[in-house]
């Protein structure tokens, strides 16, 4: 009876080995002939564009997506967020048509797919925001990175109450958060105590509710439930909005760029063309982005 | 037999002991007619299906756990296994990068800890109550309740955490930010109660009828029952539904990482509850997305998976080693059926005894009320107190009394359960109600979910869950029955059973990591409703197994045995004998199960899921928009739609409760039906 079970047990177990080994060779044998998109499953006369990736750039391509669907009614556009990683990713292997990052490819990306092509839709303000009762009129750009170091602890220090101030702001993979560290924090390491956020929509309800914080967010993001501070450039404070990114004046913005394996061509590249129009510009605007000038 | 029957005779729980007897295999029963070879070997073929879905799970395992250290290695290989574990600082894109995880483990565990403090005395208190104390009325709308709980979304749990708790905490604690370790751990017990109530409350109920009786009628009071009969009896159980609960507190990533701060600190002092924290899977859930494929911040994080893993796996070691240890100490074989003797000697002594040896209950009785009158370190304190007390004046107290305070406790255990159940219930519908309209249920959205409706959401969630539970179900039930039914414990059962309290303590993201890099790239699936239902079925595939085992135990040895003895064959007696009184048991898993697949976003973020659109999906290879996606994209990246996000989690709630309805029907049917 126990020998019976032993070389039962044996053999299933062999069997198991054989049907994953098959299965793996399955995988193995679909991806050259499947060439990425399995897509026999859509009716022929439908084109589906796949577009992937950033979670703040993904309002601009939905709503871009939904007017252009609107013209083309055989064109099904599917987006999707993840994250710009995601998006590099899914481009790279060729599992969707366009991808959404909100960072240039890093170098070990350009290595492993070396086809990529960024094209830049739109810029990205991000604007410094504290809590309503926060009374702090405006910050320079030192001022800024040393909040964020750690060296400044109270808003006394900058000229508002006094009050701790609890700094906020983007996990480390966020692209936002890299930009910031570049251009405010000059690559100077953050305090530890930071509080770390994976979205705008997050580190604003974090600054809202809690009276000694502050945190940085896309310009879209503010309204009349938080402050946005001015920054400080040459003696004048400079508002953060779209008439003084697109000038120049203000001094934190970044580009928001659509991906694609080589030039882009066929739909994404209408696709992409119609966000550069007048018309995909203003859909730009309206989500609160910077146009491109 | 190993066990000594009661006074009736019958012994029919296997439940107070770790191995239940198995029942007698076909092969060997005496019955040697023409017909015998054709049944066995139709039998060996029926064992070898339920042999292969148990299989699965431990394939499934070594299949993340081999890919996650795939991708993990170059990490370990750069920076150093040591070096890694043992680095105190987290900062992967500062100048240098550090990668050291060791505050990350350590308040992984902490929250843990302490969500764990709060949930199994609540959990157990409430299903001590729920089992034995509740009235027939408050029973039928308290348990179904408490699934609901486990059907509210993660994400749902999370945005209530940042605006509610966390803002409480920081007005009565007085300190900056509310964003700590309390905040996370109240929001991981709130989320892992569900699952321990219901499990040990069906351990409990289960536990055979005759003991009680056999209890009370030897005198003993209804708390001595429950806590000298039938709590040692549900133990097995028990142990499940935290184990169950621990995996649940240690994977979740979506509400943890919106309300500790994921400050990658160490709480200075280590006891400092209102210091922030960042956990493995909140490292998981806020980086992984944004990170560069290939580079070694990537590796990293898929070094972080692997220790959550690990971790996972040492935490269900021990939880098992300390319950087994438990187990024989409070059910040594004569002792486990009937109550001692209740000695003739003073009432002093009697009252000595019964604390002595019950310690533990009341302790978690105690512990739980403290919690209640000032939640965290200040409950804890007064719970230590109380503990003492008890521990050094034993004798004052008399049984009677120590039934009406222990009942007390249980009843205060439940309205807690739902008083944040309510209080959680009303934020939502408070904020929602008003936006779910006809055109929102049936209409596309419009304006990134601005106007328009959710219905593609609607369907899609639909076809998710019911994909999911297709998959798992029989799967499940097959692993369980092979687990129950075919095997003593030896060691290929052992491993099974350790792969899938594994798979069950995976993070969610992880599931959602290995979907994507698996099915959605490897196998060349795309973002597709197939990846989504296949990563979700894996995710509940453990919940399956281990209720449905649970519920297989349940079922007397002696039934099965008459079956046998009757000339069924095995899988005779298995289909026509034990399956359908386990129905209720096994539904209560499912149910379960849907709440978690409903409101799940990690798992689908990069599998299945589509921000918008105007279609419904007419293949399985096209992606889908779902629910608590749709709710988590609205309120983290879609400035202006507060309202349409509050509508979306009342929508998926009355999704989840329609679900929750059907089955509660069906069990409710069932557990008339079949009353031992």
């Amino acid at each position: 009876m126990a020998e019976h079970s032993r070389r039962f047990s044996y053999a299933m177990v062999g069997l198991i080995v054989v049907l994953v080994g098959a299965l793996l060779f399955a995988g193995c044998t679909q991806q050259p002939g499947g060439g990425g998109t399995p897509t026999p499953t859509v009716p022929p006369q439908k084109t589906t564009l796949k577009i992937t990736g950033s979670t703040t750039v993904l309002p601009i391509a939905q709503k871009a997506a939904d007017v252009y669907m609107n013209d083309h009614a055989s064109t099904d556009i599917q987006v999707t967020g993840g994250g710009s990683s995601v998006g590099v990713q899914a481009i790279g292997e060729g599992t969707a048509d366009i991808g959404m990052s909100s960072r240039t490819l890093k170098s070990e990306e350009k290595t492993k797919y070396p086809n990529l092509q960024s094209t830049v839709i739109a810029n990205d303000g991000i604007a410094i925001i504290v809590n309503k009762a926060n009374t702090v009129s405006d910050l320079t750009l030192p001022q800024l990175r040393g909040i964020y170091n750690g060296t400044v602890t109270n808003w006394k220090a900058v000229g508002g109450p006094d009050q701790v101030i609890v700094v906020v702001g983007r996990d480390s993979a966020s692209g936002t958060r890299e930009f910031f560290w570049e251009s405010v924090m000059k690559k100077e390491n953050f305090t530890a105590t930071q509080l770390e956020k994976n979205s705008n929509g997050a580190i604003k309800q974090t600054i809202v509710q809690t009276p000694g914080a502050i945190g940085y967010v896309g310009l879209g993001y503010v309204d009349a439930e938080v402050n946005a501070v001015p920054i400080m450039v040459n003696g004048t404070p400079v508002d953060a909005t779209v008439g003084t990114v697109i000038s120049g004046k203000y001094p934190i913005s970044r580009p928001l760029l659509m991906i694609t394996q080589g030039p882009p061509a066929g739909v994404a590249k209408s696709y992409i063309d119609f966000i550069l129009s007048p018309a995909g510009q203003k859909i730009v605007t309206d989500e609160g982005f910077v146009p491109l000038a | 037999m190993k066990a000594r029957g009661g006074p009736t005779g019958e012994d029919p729980s296997p439940d107070s002991f770790p191995n239940p007897p198995p029942a007698v295999p076909a092969e060997a029963g005496p019955v040697k007619d023409h017909s015998a070879a054709r049944r066995s070997g139709r039998e060996t073929g029926i064992r070898a299906v339920w042999f292969l879905c148990a299989l699965f799970a431990v394939i499934t395992i070594f299949f993340i756990f081999g890919f996650l250290l795939f991708d993990a290695y170059p990490v370990f290989e750069e920076i150093g296994v040591w070096n890694f574990l043992s680095g105190p600082v987290w900062n992967p894109t500062g100048e240098p990068p550090a990668y050291g995880i060791y505050p990350l483990i350590i308040a992984t565990l902490l929250a843990t800890f302490l969500a764990m403090a709060i949930a199994i005395p609540l959990g157990i208190g409430s299903a001590i109550y729920i089992a034995e104390l509740a009235p027939y009325r408050v029973k039928a709308w308290v348990k179904p309740a408490v699934e609901l709980l486990a059907g509210i979304p993660s994400v749902v749990f999370g945005f209530f955490g940042l605006v509610v708790l966390t803002t409480w905490i920081r007005v009565s604690f007085d300190v900056p930010t509310g964003e700590t370790w309390l905040a996370g751990s109240i929001l991981l017990a709130i989320m892992a109660l569900p699952t321990i109530i219901s499990v040990s409350e069906d351990a409990i109920s289960s536990a055979p009828r005759e003991y009680k009786e056999g209890s009370l009628a030897l005198g003993a009071t209804h708390w001595q029952t429950i806590s000298r009969v039938l709590t040692p009896a549900a133990l097995s159980g028990i142990t499940a539904a935290i184990i169950l609960g621990i995996g649940r507190a240690a994977g979740e990533t979506m509400a943890v990482l919106m309300v500790t701060g994921n400050a990658p600190v160490i709480p200075d002092p280590i006891w400092d509850v209102l210091s922030p924290i960042r956990t493995l899977t909140g490292t998981l859930g806020i980086e992984m997305g944004e990170v560069p494929v290939g580079s070694t911040h990537y590796h990293a994080l898929f070094g972080v998976a692997v220790v959550l893993l690990v971790i996972s796996l040492i935490i269900n070691f021990s939880a098992t080693i300390i319950l087994n240890r438990i187990r024989r100490q409070q059910a040594p074989p004569a002792s486990a059926c009937v109550p001692k003797q209740v000695p003739e000697t003073g009432w002093r002594d009697r009252a000595g005894l019964f604390f002595r040896e019950h310690r533990m209950p009341i302790t978690w009785g105690l512990v739980a009320i403290a919690l209640f009158a000032f939640l965290g370190l200040t409950g804890l304190g007064i719970a230590l107190a109380l503990y003492l007390a008890v521990r050094y004046i034993p004798g004052r107290i008399s049984p009677r009394w120590a039934q009406r305070i222990a009942f007390t406790l249980a009843a205060l255990c439940i309205v807690g359960v739902m008083l944040a159940l309510g209080i959680i219930l009303f934020d939502i519908l408070a904020k929602g109600l008003p936006y779910v309209t006809w055109e929102f249920l049936t209409k596309p959205p419009s304006d990134l979910g601005r106007a328009g409706g959710i219905l593609p959401a609607i369907v899609g969630t639909m076809y998710l869950v019911l994909g999911s539970i297709a998959i798992a179900l029989p799967i499940g039930i097959g692993a369980a029955i092979y687990l129950t039914e075919y095997t003593r414990e030896g060691r290929l059962v052992g491993i099974i059973r350790t792969a899938t309290d594994l798979l069950n303590g995976t993070p969610s993201i992880v599931f959602g990591l290995f979907g994507f890099a698996f099915l959605v790239i490897y196998l060349s699936f795309g973002v597709s409703l197939i990846a989504g239902q296949i990563t979700l079925a894996l995710m509940v595939l453990p919940t399956i197994i281990r209720t449905t085992e649970e519920a297989l135990k349940t079922i007397p040895v002696p039934v099965r045995e008459g079956s046998l003895a009757l000339g069924a064959s095995k899988w005779q007696t298995i289909r026509r004998v034990v399956l359908p009184p386990s129905v209720p048991g096994i539904l209560t898993g499912t149910i379960l199960s849907i709440g978690r697949v409903a409101g799940e976003t990690a798992p689908i973020l990069f599998t299945a899921v589509i921000f918008s659109t105007r279609f419904l999906p007419s293949s399985l290879f096209e992606p889908v928009m779902a629910l608590p996606y749709h709710l988590y994209i609205l309120a983290t990246n879609v400035p202006g739609a507060t309202g349409q996000q509050y509508a979306t989690a009342v929508v998926l709630l009355g999704l989840v409760i329609a679900f929750y309805a059907i089955a509660i029907v069906i069990r409710h049917r069932s557990s008339v039906k079949h009353r031992w």
